[in-house]
């Protein structure tokens, strides 16, 4: 049902991420090797690919974090490598980044974690609606009680839960979530599954997510693409790819 | 033939020895040239607000809690240490009055700054850079930058200034310190009043002394905190980065604490000459 609804959400609307021909090169293992992918206004494109693909670092480029050999990237139609440090950061107060690893600020608590980015980036600075804000994204993802816990009290999925409310905190209007749901149970991935949905559908924001899991992916995507040796090797919705001709790409939906 | 298989086996050997040669140069200039960049990068930030004074104290804080201790003890049996030792040579030459103020000059100028410099590389540049080396691997500095909130600014201002005003207090203390385990040292076996004791020890001190001696704890400071940020901000990956990280902020902050000394005496040298 959401599947298509989204097909015929994502006619022609403008694209928030446009990136063509992207290549990264690590001392000579070429990751990225032709890379070109779009995604629209709220939007939500899921990557599937084996480990160590390159689907971290197709999303680290997307933020500036690792820069491409070459190829173009933009973001809200802007190049991001031409961008000088402030308007990264301007750029990066738009686009949030979920870590596969939760990166976590582990000697602050969890309060400290969500007002980091708010006081840093001077948005606010009434603490009363600073505590407003940060109760209010701790109540999105469910962890109100863990307010004053550090980061080593909480368990994987609570980081997770938090790692996502720590970015949704800045409201942003691109997320890219690396391996949201990666170890955790079926019962929290289902409900991080939704809250991504939520996410997409209450505040219009695009976003990317990496996954391997088929749940995940199919209730959040959009569409998607399949990561293999530095290109996109298929595309489609959930339904489409899943149904493929291709004995290979089937090969990525198979259970057992 | 036999000739032949020396000469390449020499040749080989002779490579070798030229590329690790390179390596360490290569090594050396690369690691002077990351250091230089990270200074003026750290310039830059000084004076880029938001400053974060409250950061600032808590490092601060940190370095004083967990140094006070361990500079106190050293400190201490220092000053005791440096007078029973040089008690009898200057009994021999009838100059035991003299005994406060060498001990005084020797603490003040150098032993002092050195040994509480080298105390603060091993226990908070390490710290630091374990810090920092450990939220690199955990990707927590790309976390702050991909949010748009100057890691640099944040973690590594914040640091190298509380290490640059903290080590110069914590020589005050240590120097305190030695002088009263030198003071206890004395009166092991003779006896001699404080007051007495302060007299002839702050008597050679001249402003000569304690100006240049002032100023290079300072750079000590900034050395040990900017060595430890670097060294931890840009750790490799994996928990051997980390340790490594650790390991050569200490190693390369006791090497530079060194240097920085012998410029400093250097330099006070000139300026008496120059003043005189
Ligand atoms: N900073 C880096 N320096 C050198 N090589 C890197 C770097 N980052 C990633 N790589 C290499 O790029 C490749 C892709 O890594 P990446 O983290 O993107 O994999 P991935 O698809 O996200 O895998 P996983 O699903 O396990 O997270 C790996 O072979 C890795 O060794
Ligand atoms: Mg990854």
């Amino acid at each position: 049902m959401i599947t298509e609804n989204n097909i015929l959400n994502h006619s022609d609307q403008n694209s928030v991420i446009e990136i063509k021909h992207l290549k990264k090169t690590f001392n000579g293992n070429t990751v990225l090797k032709d890379i070109s992918m779009n995604v629209r206004k709220s939007e939500n494109v899921v990557i599937l690919g084996k480990s160590g693909i390159g689907k971290s670092v197709l999303i680290k480029c997307i933020v500036g974090l690792i820069q491409p050999d070459s190829g173009s990237l933009k973001v809200f139609d802007r190049e991001v490598s031409d961008m000088n440090s402030n308007e990264l950061n301007i750029l990066r107060t738009k686009v949030g980044f979920i870590f596969q690893g939760n990166a976590l600020y582990d000697s602050m608590t969890v309060r400290e974690n969500l007002e980091f980015p708010l006081r840093r980036n001077k948005i606010l600075r009434d603490s009363h609606e600073i505590e407003s804000l940060i109760v209010e994204a701790l109540e999105n993802v469910k962890l109100l009680d863990a307010i004053d816990k550090m980061p080593s009290e909480l368990s994987g999925g609570m980081k997770k839960r938090i790692g996502v409310a720590r970015t949704l905190i800045l409201k942003p209007e691109i997320i890219l979530y690396d391996e949201p749901t990666t170890g955790l149970d079926p019962l929290t991935s289902r409900e991080i599954s939704n809250l991504i949905l939520e996410i997409q559908t209450k505040s219009k924001a695009s976003s990317i997510v990496i996954s391997h899991d088929l749940n995940c992916a199919k209730i959040t995507s959009n569409r998607m693409l399949i990561l293999h040796s530095g290109v996109f090797k298929a595309k489609g919705t959930f339904d489409e790819l899943m149904n493929s001709e291709d004995e290979w790409v089937r090969s990525y939906f198979k259970t057992e | 033939m036999k000739l032949n298989i020396k000469k390449i086996f020499r040749k080989q050997n002779n490579q070798i020895q030229h590329s690790a040669d390179n390596i360490w140069l290569d090594t050396f200039l690369l690691e002077l040239g990351g250091l230089s960049r990270f200074t003026v990068q750290f310039f830059r930030e000084l004076f880029r607000p938001p400053y974060e004074h409250k950061e600032f104290l808590r490092q601060a804080n940190k370095i004083g809690l967990s140094t006070l201790p361990l500079i106190g003890i050293t400190a201490f049996i220092m000053g005791l240490v440096l007078t029973l030792q040089s008690k009898p040579v200057m009994a021999e030459f009838g100059a035991e009055s003299w005994l406060p103020g060498m001990v005084s000059v020797s603490i003040v100028r150098e032993i002092g700054p050195v040994i509480t410099a080298l105390i603060c590389a091993g226990k908070i540049g390490s710290g630091i850079g374990a810090e920092l080396g450990s939220m690199r691997v955990t990707e927590q500095i790309d976390a702050m930058e991909v949010s748009g909130t100057n890691p640099m600014n944040y973690l590594v201002v914040t640091r190298v200034l509380a290490t640059t005003f903290m080590i110069p207090i914590l020589v005050f203390y240590a120097d305190i310190i030695s002088f009263y385990g030198s003071y206890v040292a004395i009166n092991l076996h003779d006896f001699m009043s404080l007051r007495l004791f302060m007299n002839l020890a702050f008597d050679p001190l001249h402003y000569f002394d304690l100006i240049p001696a002032t100023v290079k704890t300072f750079f000590f400071g900034f050395a040990i905190g900017l060595i430890g940020c670097y060294k931890g901000y840009y750790s490799e990956m994996g928990t051997e980065g980390v340790g490594k990280a650790a390991n050569s902020a200490v190693v390369i902050s006791s090497l530079v604490i060194f240097i920085i000394d012998l410029i400093a005496v250097q330099l006070a040298d000139l300026s008496s000459i120059f003043f005189n």
